[in-house]
């Protein structure tokens, strides 16, 4: 692993150094680092940001927070909204990074965690490359540095054999490190942060020295609610996080929003030949998926079992981008209710057998009493 | 000529202190403006009805938060409470004026005025539908009164509503200035202006502004009702100014709600307000102090001039000495230690990261001090680690507090609440909330008991029992909670006489006139057996009697019994006088033994299982009494049931096994009654309620006698599969209700029947056994059960 993250981040920080011949060669990523893709904004705000900045950061904290939430700056540039949803949860991650301690978002598959850290980054940092991606498999050298065995037996240890972990690179710029799924990480390794995160210092005994880290860095952690318990962090590593708890959307409308920005965006970059989805078809799913989620009807008058899957925000996109794509290839053109169908019910079912059951039962009770859902519920029993 | 003196000179002589109801940093400001001032008349802006209760206010008892209540003296729910907490500035106010021994005045428009108003406009509202008689009565109180209405559910507009201006105008001023908080920005103000009373002065003239706006704007339109309230009231307190003016005070502090300020500063003629006041309707009403709650100082619940946070504003009230970083540090602190008393991990450094990201957060906000929202974020996310849950401990005990205010015991009061106080300290039961578990063996406890239930009765239910208490056990666990508002409860129940038994037996005897079916006149009985009321027991008794003789539904006198059975049974714990009970019981009986027959007649399956369930309870109330007169009665009707014809089966199941249980029926009888019923005549699922009826609850008659069930063995095996199916379940429902012990004794008696079968085939197979080969072993057999002697003597 820490042999291929250089590579990786030598080629962005190539990329980074001739911006203006990178147009061509961006168009052919599959998915951009969002410091890239909102470049724009992130510059129209530095513009305009006389506030005071932390040390080292890019931006000032009330300038992040415009960046994240989305509004119209004084010039007139309207800055997209990168999260919708409760304004206070992004006031409060931002506040604990203009603290020295770290954030950890914490919250249910789908709520945009992953999301809201790589923003975070690339609006304090300018850079949300420098990721640790936590597996059952991390290893404390993918958190702390590894060595360049060629260079080791050659030369013996030096600052030179050592290849450094991107947390290492962060402390050393004073940039933010990003840390994803922190409870799948092994207790022991997690328990690495420890020292980083209170004494800001990454000792390298080997070489009987330490790097010390500069001021701007930090590290925000995602976690997963449902895994609670797998690799619970010890409680002196929880102390040393701020816990902001990142909730799925209040509001039918405010996911129907969220769902409908993000199919559009993901639709433009993979440049899908479709309208874009019908309002009511996404108001559809998203209410199927609340509806399952919360195990009740919307109008509260129903009970429903919940199924197995977590039903996030996230995957509702990707049920109605994987619509949009069948509906483009294979179909009209237009989102119909054949083309989520199949998408959605994998979606739901994930147990085959508990789920098949939820689902059979919400769909025999709900969706073929509800007058416009004909087509679905004819589309959904096809499919099965 | 006077008054034209008075217009030039007022606005020398009087000064106006706009305050914001129950706000710290008003109440704070206020007293350093009085000391400034020196007064020689202090105007505040309460009903002048209370004015008698003042000399209360500097007795040692007297510990806030307490309230005024004000009701109307013929019907006392028609009443309104002003509360007030050791923040409030009208207390610090009142408080200031008494320990200088400068005249204090309450200036608001009497209440006698007001409860008129409101009993006017309850009349005209009275056809209407409720809700909205609810929502205009939630209109006319304004500011600092409420009304005890405490179902109206907290409504919390997301939108600002007009009215709310008026309610909190400085909530909304510092909310525009960029405050969460109002009273932070109560105390950012005053720390950046030492001098309150020129805030006073700005206070005035934001008002004024604010008014103007407010008129000017057509989208702001009060109900003409409340214009005219507003009216009066104003003219009511200029009257009070120019009394004192005329009296010739030089130094005249008015207190009000900021809202009023700029209606006082310019003193019209006074015939103006003369005519406003004019023929104003009246009431005869009572104002009393009664102990009051932070709980109900808050706006959850239910009145919609309350503070969010009274536990805050007691903080910031307590700590003003201290410097705003400290306020936000002391509170983190308190958090901090209610947390581990609650065993939550909570450190210092924790603490301090709070702090420091509650001062960050409020950085980020452009606000100046970090206010509760931002430090409630703040704990959430550093000392709760997200999670919402330990939010509302801290909201409970913390944010708005559980401190409960004491008045002195001589406060006026109507009888009924003097005998209570008195009863409450010969019984040594302090009106606060606790468990108690009352020993009724013990005559105190026994009396504290009965206390208990006789408020129950008037509606009163300080204390609850833990679980449905069956009066054969001598403890009994209370858990008290005492509520400011059955202060108000108790003065409405005055009307039922001067002391609490009186009081319950008059209410209860008019509910029993009232009670136009058995069932709510036996949950009567029940009550007034517990609170030992003996008049009104002999007078529930006659009315069971005459209740009982023309209630035709038999299942209604049956639920009757049981409860009237365990008072004569078990009744001497509670010094009851039983005979009358006796006497009750014996009608019962009687008509439940005549009525039975038909009541059972043609029932369908769900009437027959209600029934069932009474003929049990009936039959153990009857076990229970050990009366032979009533045992045999009831017998006798059983006997009459078993034989019935066209009874439902479970019911004539039930007979029988009744009947066999008190050894009325032998086996024999059963057997055959069990044959009869079980005869393919019969309607298979009939035949299976029987079973039920018989069996439920216990399958031990099957087990102990043989013939019983070769009977129900046989009519199984007879049946075909078809109604073997069919019955299936109903005869599971009756196994399953076995204990697992009977139903493995019952299983192992079927297999050894089969086995019995299998020996007795396989005798025939013995013959052919090869006797030398089996001998062959015999001595290896002998060895291992220990018998060699016996091998060789064989």
């Amino acid at each position: 692993m820490s042999a291929e993250k250089p590579a990786k981040t030598s080629k962005t920080d190539k990329t980074k150094i001739d911006n203006t011949e990178v147009a061509t060669t961006v168009s052919t990523l599959l998915r951009e680092h969002a410091e890239n893709q909102f470049a724009e904004e992130l510059a129209e705000l530095a513009k305009i940001d006389t506030k005071q900045r932390p040390p080292n950061w890019k931006l000032s904290p009330w300038a992040v927070s415009t960046y994240l939430l989305g509004g119209k700056l004084d010039n007139g540039f309207e800055v997209s909204p990168k999260y919708i949803g409760n304004k206070r949860i992004i006031e409060i991650a931002i506040a604990t990074l203009t603290t020295d301690r770290a954030l950890l978002l914490f919250g249910v598959p789908g709520t945009a965690k992953s999301w809201v850290s790589e923003h975070l980054a690339a609006a304090i940092s300018g850079d949300s490359t420098l990721l640790i991606q936590g597996t059952a498999g991390t290893s404390e050298e993918a958190i702390r540095y590894g060595w360049n065995y060629a260079r080791l037996l050659a030369d013996g240890p030096s600052m030179a054999a050592l290849v450094a972990s991107p947390m290492m690179r962060a402390m050393a710029d004073g940039k933010i490190a990003r840390v994803e799924e922190l409870t799948r990480i092994p207790s022991e390794v997690q328990d690495t942060l420890i020292t980083i995160l209170s004494e800001k210092t990454l000792p390298i005994p080997e070489l009987n020295s330490e790097v010390q880290s500069t001021r701007g860095f930090n590290v925000i952690a995602t976690a997963n609610n449902r895994d609670r318990g797998v690799n619970e962090l010890s409680s002196a590593l929880k102390r040393r996080f701020n816990t902001v708890i990142l909730p799925v959307p209040d509001s039918a409308d405010e996911e129907v929003d969220i769902v409908q920005r993000r199919v559009e965006s993901l639709g433009r970059a993979l440049e899908l030949p479709a309208e874009p989805p019908a309002l009511e078809e996404v108001r559809r799913i998203v209410t199927i998926f609340r509806e399952l989620r919360n195990g009740v009807t919307s109008d509260g008058k129903t009970k429903l079992k919940s199924p197995s899957s977590t039903l996030s925000t996230a995957e509702a996109i990707s049920v109605v981008n994987s619509g949009l794509a069948l509906a483009a290839h294979f179909g009209d053109g237009y989102l119909r209710a054949g083309d989520v169908a199949s998408s959605l019910i994998g979606a739901v079912i994930k147990d085959p057998v508990q789920d098949q059951l939820v689902w059979k039962e919400y769909l025999e009770t709900v969706v073929k009493e509800r007058d416009n859902w004909k087509d679905l519920y004819r589309a959904c029993r096809e499919v099965d | 000529m006077k008054s034209d003196r008075h217009s030039s000179n007022s606005n020398e002589k009087v000064h106006i202190f706009g305050i914001r109801h129950h706000g710290s940093g008003s109440a704070r400001s206020l007293c350093q403006a009085l000391e400034q001032l020196q007064p020689d008349v202090i105007l505040i802006e309460a009903p002048p009805e209370a004015q008698t209760l003042l000399p209360f206010v500097m007795r040692e008892e007297m510990q806030p938060p307490i309230a005024i209540l004000i009701y109307e003296e013929r019907s006392p729910e028609n009443s309104v409470y002003y509360p007030f907490a050791i923040f409030s500035p009208e207390w610090q106010a009142i408080r200031y004026g008494l320990e200088r021994e400068i005249p204090l005045k309450f200036m608001d428009l009497p209440q006698a005025h007001r409860l008129a108003f409101k009993k006017e406009e309850q009349e005209q509202e009275e056809p209407k539908v409720n809700p909205e008689s609810v929502e205009t009565a939630s209109e006319t109180s304004s500011q600092d009164d409420i009304q005890p209405n405490p179902e109206t559910p907290p409504e919390l507009n997301p939108e600002p509503d007009l009215r709310l201006y008026r309610q909190d105008p400085l909530g909304w001023l510092a909310e525009a200035a960029g405050f969460s908080d109002g009273e932070r920005w109560w105390e950012y103000m005053v720390e950046h202006r030492r001098d309150s009373h020129e805030l006073f002065a700005a206070i005035l003239e934001a008002m004024t502004a604010l008014r103007e706006e407010l008129d000017a704007d057509e989208d702001f339109v009060e109900s003409p009702a409340d214009r005219l309230l507003e009216q009066q009231r104003e003219a009511h307190m200029r009257q009070t100014i120019r009394t004192a003016l005329n009296e010739g005070k030089e130094r005249i502090a008015v207190v009000c709600g900021a809202w009023h300020t700029p209606a006082l500063v310019n003193l019209p003629p006074a015939k103006n307000d003369a005519a406003i006041l004019k023929g104003l309707p009246k009431v005869k009403v009572e104002a009393t102090w009664i102990p009051w709650t932070y709980g109900r100082l808050a706006i959850a619940s239910g009145y919609g001039a309350g503070i969010v946070s009274p536990g805050w504003y007691d903080h910031l009230w307590h700590n003003f000495q201290y410097s705003s970083s400290q306020v936000a540090i002391r509170w983190i602190t308190r958090v901090a230690r209610l947390l581990r008393t609650k065993d939550i991990d909570a450190s210092s450094a924790s603490v301090i990261e709070a702090v420091r990201l509650a001062e960050a957060l409020s950085a980020m906000r452009d606000r100046p001090l970090a206010g509760l929202p931002e430090l409630n974020e703040a704990i959430q996310s550093v000392l709760c680690f997200g999670d919402p849950l330990p939010m509302q401990l801290i909201h409970k005990e913390l944010i708005v507090g559980d401190r409960m205010g004491k008045v002195p015991d001589d406060t006026p009061m109507v009888p009924l609440q003097q005998d209570l106080i008195r009863q409450q300290k010969r019984l040594r039961l302090k009106p606060d909330t606790k468990t108690l578990e009352l020993d009724l063996r013990k005559a105190n406890d026994l009396e504290r008991s009965h206390l208990l239930y006789r408020l129950a009765l008037l509606n009163i239910p300080w204390g609850r029992t833990q679980y449905s208490t069956s009066k054969g056990t001598f403890k009994e666990p209370w858990q008290l909670e005492w509520e400011p508002e059955f202060a108000v409860r108790l003065v409405e129940a005055g009307v039922w006489g001067q002391t609490i038994i009186e009081a319950a037996t008059a209410f209860t005897r008019n509910q029993a006139n009232e009670a136009k079916d058995l069932p709510t006149l036996t949950k009567l009985v029940d009550k007034v057996l517990l609170a030992n009321l003996g008049d009104a027991a002999s007078y529930l008794m006659v009315r069971l009697q005459a209740e009982a003789a023309i209630a035709a539904d038999i299942s209604h006198l049956m639920q009757a019994v049981p409860p009237l059975a365990n008072l004569l049974r078990y009744g001497n714990v509670r010094q009851i006088d039983t005979n009358i009970v006796a006497q009750v019981m014996d009608g019962l009986i009687t008509r439940i033994c005549v009525g039975l027959p038909v009541a059972c007649a043609s029932l369908n399956d769900e009437a027959a299982a209600a029934m069932y369930e009474l003929a049990i309870a009936v039959n153990r109330a009857i076990l229970l009494l050990q009366n032979s007169e009533y045992a045999e009665a009831w017998h006798g009707v059983l006997s009459q049931l078993a034989d019935q014809s066209g009874l439902h089966g479970l019911l004539a199941g039930c007979c029988c096994r009744l009947l066999l249980d008190a050894g009325i029926f032998t086996a024999n009888d059963v057997e055959t009654r069990m044959g009869l019923f079980l005869s393919l005549a019969n309607e298979p699922s009939q035949a299976a309620a029987w079973v039920e009826g018989l069996l439920k609850g216990s399958g031990l008659v099957l087990l102990h006698d043989d013939r019983l069930w070769q009977v129900l063995d046989n009519w199984v095996t007879k049946l075909s599969t078809d109604t073997f199916d069919l019955v299936l379940p109903l005869l599971r429902r009756t196994f399953a209700t076995f204990p697992a012990p009977e139903r493995r004794q019952m299983g192992e008696r079927v297999k050894r029947n089969q086995s019995n079968q299998i020996a007795v085939s396989s005798d025939s197979n013995f013959s052919n056994l090869d006797i030398e080969r089996a001998d062959a072993i015999l001595p290896a057999i002998a060895q291992l059960l220990g018998i060699n002697n016996a091998s060789r003597s064989c």
